[in-house]
């Protein structure tokens, strides 16, 4: 029994030891940085909330160019809508990283995005007049991408004097419709949702942290690096194949895209001026073997990808047949940031990936 | 002293008669733990997400033939929940213990993916309990058949128990012994913080200094428990310390069952005349259990006395030799994890991986990517990525798998990358070799880089 205050009194000495020989040890514990409630205040006031509404926006001036061309065509209309599409494709870059909660359940992308358009789908559409966009043979004859077959890789005059031109204005209106209903009931359910994003601070599976994350990395890995560059400069396959760039029909915007959704990436990691991942994980303190903090290492190697991508001139498609290294190279900066996320952030930021018992070794 | 310690060594010291009681009342608790831990499992939907949803399954090294069985993996545990049952009520105890050892172990051996120290601890106690004789007093066997029941049992009955409790414990602090647990505070370091809103003491994971306490502290209990546990003196407060810390324990990580089999368990530590003080009070309220208050002692037959003790010999001579083996591998235990499993390094490091393995077809150079997720679990994927001798199982099955697919004579490259304990992330596995002409062998794996850093310590 009196050994025990003995222990103690030895375990406290040789612990204050070490942390006094300990350089990092000294540093004061960042307390209020270590608090998740801020980071996810920032995120859903600041980035997710006002990106759902800003698309939603966009979607509906885009809904209403669209029927302002349809009513009544005229080239004026048809470049006005082909800008509102270009304005609310490039909204999509900085909103498509949301993809948790609300978004996630809607399976907004796959509505949304998914590319390449089949124009062979879309022509049979088209001409039978009969489609459930909601059906998943459908998901890759809608959205953005069919959008950019319509407006701008198919001429003005397919809409009054082409075959069908009926049908045709039917399916755009259609199309459009369908996406503007997808992106309101998304934007609506976050309104609700926001509350419940906030509170969730734990790190277990179904917390926000872990959404979004989870979220991001599997957008940023699959989408962003996989989607945007790997597929169409054949990184996977070793032949490329420009068919698979986003926004084909106008080229000159896959890299301005791209660009645009890693920024989007960047700006939310490093949250603006306010609470987020970057300082959160800044505040735990894990290092590099330079002593860099993994946090600024993270945002200098997104700035890298950022920079090897609008090293770029030219279009995506010019530069995967004429300068495909370079390419390459940018997928590799953008590749570099995946298992710094994907592995340190997340490594330090001890999110459970699963409800079953784990020892942790 | 040295008479003390001559005694201890002599046969007679094992041979000495303590309460049956023990014993009976571990097997009691033990039993019930593990009807409760089979049913939670099952009410969790864990059966059909570890064991019939998952594409393919790791198997232990010897192991291989050993699979879930479909649907028949339900009657399995079924097996496993009512022979705890029969195992806690000590009803038919030979067979009912012998069925719990074998059921549950294979169901562990199924896919290492979920393998957990407190399950190989039940594995070895299970083995060690069948041979025991757990069911003298206190059980429905004891009731069907006085003639067994017996109010003493031999001291090494109950001290095995102890003993490989006292192994556990001791060893899980041995392996605390290293700069990364003492120095850096790593992984409490990681871990606290992402409990910082749990009430209470939540605010407190914040600061540095509790990771440090807690990693000393834990390091400290582990090493001299069992010894305050043995100890009259210091017992009950040791017994206390134990709950406080595994329900603690509990609180902060996912680790299940762990912390409440270990203070079940830790009971056995009690004198065994406080056990036989407890069950002779029960008795008087369960008057259809065989009272008895002879003077009878449980003894082996002189040739199975001679086979258990060399057995029991062997049994923890291999225990206490086994956590040891990694000395014989060069690498870095806990990079390589050469001989890190069934070494009671329990909840020591934070590691995690990534691992994009891209399959090439010999004939045409193409190269396919592999989803993971196509094939493995998010929990399987996280232990594989991390893990040799699971990316070597991998690789193996990804071979096969495209081989039917149409791949000629796939050759399977991964890129891997690891962070362990807040380091940088770095590639773990040679991306130039094909790992599908590697194999698991007791071999250090040559393709495996180099951690290039150190961790000081045992």
């Amino acid at each position: 029994m009196k050994k025990w205050p003995l222990f103690l009194g030895l375990m406290l000495v040789v612990m204050l030891a070490a942390i006094s020989c300990n350089k990092e040890g000294n540093e004061p514990a960042p307390i209020a940085q270590l608090d998740r409630k801020p980071m996810l205040e920032n995120y859903a006031n600041n980035f997710i909330a006002p990106a759902y509404a800003k698309m939603t926006t966009d979607v509906e001036a885009l809904e209403s160019a669209v029927s302002a061309f349809v009513a009544t065509p005229d080239q004026t209309k048809f470049i006005a809508a082909q800008q509102a599409l270009a304005t609310a494709y490039l909204q999509w870059q900085k909103t498509d990283l949301y993809e948790f909660g609300p978004a996630e359940g809607a399976q907004l992308r796959s509505y949304m995005n998914t590319y390449p358009v089949t124009v062979s789908k879309v022509t049979d559409n088209i001409s039978s007049g009969t489609y459930d966009l909601e059906s998943f043979g459908n998901r890759d004859a809608q959205g953005f991408p069919a959008m950019d077959y319509l407006l701008n890789g198919t001429d003005m005059s397919m809409y009054t004097t082409g075959a069908n031109a009926a049908g045709r204005k039917a399916y755009l209106s259609a199309v459009v419709a369908k996406m503007a209903e997808k992106i309101k009931a998304v934007n609506t359910d976050w309104s609700t949702y926001k509350s419940t994003f906030i509170e969730s601070t734990g790190t277990d599976v179904n917390s926000s942290l872990s959404q979004v994350v989870n979220g991001c990395v599997l957008y940023y890995e699959r989408y962003l690096r996989g989607g945007k560059i790997g597929i169409p400069a054949g990184v996977m396959s070793g032949t490329p194949s420009v068919g698979h760039v986003e926004s084909f029909y106008s080229p000159e915007n896959s890299i301005p895209f791209a660009v645009a959704a890693l920024n989007e990436v960047k700006n939310f990691y490093t949250g603006g001026t306010a609470a987020s991942m970057q300082t959160y994980l800044a505040a735990i303190g894990t290092k590099d073997d330079n002593g860099m903090l993994m946090a600024d290492l993270i945002q200098q190697e997104m700035t890298e990808a950022i920079n090897s991508m609008k090293g770029l001139n030219g279009t995506l498609i010019d530069n995967i047949n004429n300068n495909r290294t370079s390419v390459l190279q940018a997928y590799d900066e953008i590749q570099d940031v995946v298992p710094l996320l994907k592995v340190d952030m997340v490594s330090a930021f001890s999110i459970s990936i699963t409800y079953t018992d784990n020892d942790g070794d | 002293m040295k008479q003390k310690i001559a005694n201890i060594a002599s046969a007679e010291q094992f041979e000495k008669p303590v309460y049956s009681a023990s014993l009976a009342v571990f097997r009691v608790v033990f039993g019930f733990m593990l009807f409760f831990s089979t049913v939670r499992f099952w009410l969790k939907g864990w059966i059909e997400e570890l064991y019939i949803n998952p594409k393919m399954f790791f198997t232990y090294w010897g192991f291989e033939w050993v699979h879930p069985l479909g649907q028949y993996t339900y009657l399995l545990f079924i097996v496993c929940g009512i022979s705890a049952l029969f195992f806690a009520l000590g009803l038919y105890y030979r067979i009912a213990s012998i069925l719990l050892f074998l059921s549950f172990t294979y169901i562990e051996l199924m896919d290492k993916t979920n393998y957990l120290n407190h399950y190989y601890f039940v594995t070895l106690v299970l083995f060690l309990m069948m041979w025991l004789p757990a069911n003298v007093n206190f059980s429905l066997d004891a009731m069907r058949k006085p003639q067994i029941s017996k109010r003493f049992v031999p001291l090494w009955t109950v001290g095995s128990i102890r003993m490989m409790m006292s192994i556990v414990y001791v060893y899980a602090g041995l392996a605390k012994l290293n700069s990364d647990w003492l120095i850096e505070a790593m992984p409490l370091r990681l871990w606290l913080p992402a409990n910082n809103d749990m009430p209470l003491l939540g605010p407190l994971f914040n600061h540095l200094w509790v990771a440090y306490f807690f990693s000393w502290f834990g390091a400290l209990y582990d090493l001299t428990i069992p010894f305050f546990l043995l100890n009259r003196k210091t017992r009950q407060y040791a017994y206390a310390t134990v709950v406080v810390f595994h329900l603690l324990t509990a609180a902060l990580f996912p680790i299940g069952v762990f912390p409440y089999v270990m203070i079940v368990s830790a009971l056995v530590f009690f004198d065994s005349k406080d056990a036989d003080k407890f069950v002779q009070r029960m008795k008087e309220f369960w008057p259809f259990l065989h009272a008895d208050d002879d003077k009878d002692m449980f003894g082996y037959k002189p040739k199975r006395a001679k086979l258990l003790r060399s057995m029991f010999v062997l049994f923890f001579t291999i225990q206490i030799i086994m956590p040891w083996r990694y000395l014989l591998n060069k690498g870095e235990l806990f990079w390589t994890e050469d001989g890190y499993r069934f070494s009671w390094r329990v909840m020591l490091m934070e590691k995690m991986g990534y691992a994009q393995f891209i399959v090439k077809d010999a004939a045409t150079g193409n190269k396919i990517t592999v989803n993971n997720n196509e094939f493995l679990t998010r929990n399987q994927e996280r232990m594989m990525a991390t893990q040799p001798d699971f990316i070597l199982q991998y690789a193996h099955y990804l071979h096969d798998e495209f081989t039917t697919r149409g791949v000629h004579n796939p050759e399977v490259y991964a890129t891997i990358y690891v962070a362990m304990n807040g380091r940088r992330s770095r590639l773990y596995a040679d991306t130039t070799v094909d790992l599908a002409k590697e194999t698991d062998t007791w071999r250090p794996k040559k393709w495996i880089l180099d951690f290039d850093d150190k961790i000081h310590g045992l």
